[in-house]
């Protein structure tokens, strides 16, 4: 009984210890894998051209991107969303907490990867979405948010995150 | 005289960031006391620890002006800690509720203690 209430005092300090090491080392974007999907809220709004758009401008593969033109790190991701439009990949913008006058400016300086990007100058939408700042990232699939990205999107979140559940949802449909 | 006003009118403006926050008036105080102790049960999601009452991030500032709106329509703690989770997930309540998983969560500690206690006083029975 001795022997093993003193290999007890050994082991159990030992898994405690891999087991917190393990959660700490949890790649922090990788938690996003068991993200779970919820529908896309509700919405009827103005695009930045004046255009009306709602929930259903969202059907097929979508990536919904929150910019702003005052978001440094928006510029910094900039090029990428840029050469995905390039690729046919289909990016909706959701311009936050903006000016229309200033984000029109911004696209013509920079470029425009968006197919329409949403006007949400007091960021109702957002809010609903649970963005907490731009830039912002959600993969969406006929009307269903199935992945989200906080912070800036490369080539690394991409390949990591979105294509396996872009690949997954066009093998199924 | 026109001196000391343009003093004043200038000492003014230079406060004008003050006007940017919200003024919450409630109708009773109890309004007041159930809003303050929700700001200070919903976690901030832009910050790495602190609820929204002790940060003044923008979005924590939505959070508070929108629990504000839903105290003053008369929406529930428990309507309003819904709302803010189904939105920024479970992650936001710093009170996680009594169901699922977080059973391990409150009373993990406990078992922990008892099991303690148990091996502490077989090993004295012994």
């Amino acid at each position: 009984m001795n022997l093993i209430f003193r290999f007890l005092i050994i082991i159990v300090p030992i898994l405690i210890l891999v087991f917190f090491t393990k959660v700490l080392l949890i790649d922090e974007d990788n938690k996003l894998i068991n993200f779970e999907s919820k529908i896309f809220p509700e919405f009827e709004m103005r695009d930045l051209n004046g255009n009306q758009v709602s929930a259903q401008s969202l059907s097929g593969i979508k990536i919904l991107n929150v910019w702003a033109s005052w978001c440094i790190t928006c510029l910094v991701e900039h090029p990428f969303l840029s050469q995905l439009s390039e690729k046919n990949i289909e990016i909706v913008g959701l311009n936050y907490k903006d000016t229309d006058s200033k984000a029109i400016a911004w696209l013509q300086k920079h470029g425009n990867p968006y197919i329409f990007s949403i006007y949400d100058p007091r960021g109702d939408l957002a809010f609903d979405l649970g963005v907490t700042g731009a830039p912002e990232t959600f993969l969406i699939f006929d009307n269903e948010i199935i992945a989200h990205v906080q912070g800036e999107i490369n080539q690394q979140k991409w390949e990591s995150i979105f294509l396996p559940l872009i690949n997954n949802n066009q093998d199924q449909s | 005289m026109l001196k000391k006003l343009i003093f004043i009118l200038s000492v003014c403006s230079l406060s004008v960031p003050a006007f940017d926050q919200m003024i919450y008036e409630f109708d009773d105080t109890l309004q007041e006391k159930r809003f303050y102790s929700l700001i200070s049960e919903i976690r901030c999601p832009k910050c790495t620890s602190g609820s929204i009452a002790s940060s003044d991030v923008p979005v924590s500032r939505d959070l508070k002006n929108k629990v504000y709106e839903l105290i003053i329509s008369g929406s529930s703690d428990q309507e309003i800690k819904a709302y803010v989770s189904k939105r920024f997930g479970d992650f936001s309540n710093y009170r996680p509720a009594l169901a699922g998983a977080n059973y391990f969560l409150w009373f993990g500690p406990l078992i922990f203690f008892a099991l303690m206690l148990t091996v502490f006083f077989y090993k004295r029975g012994t």
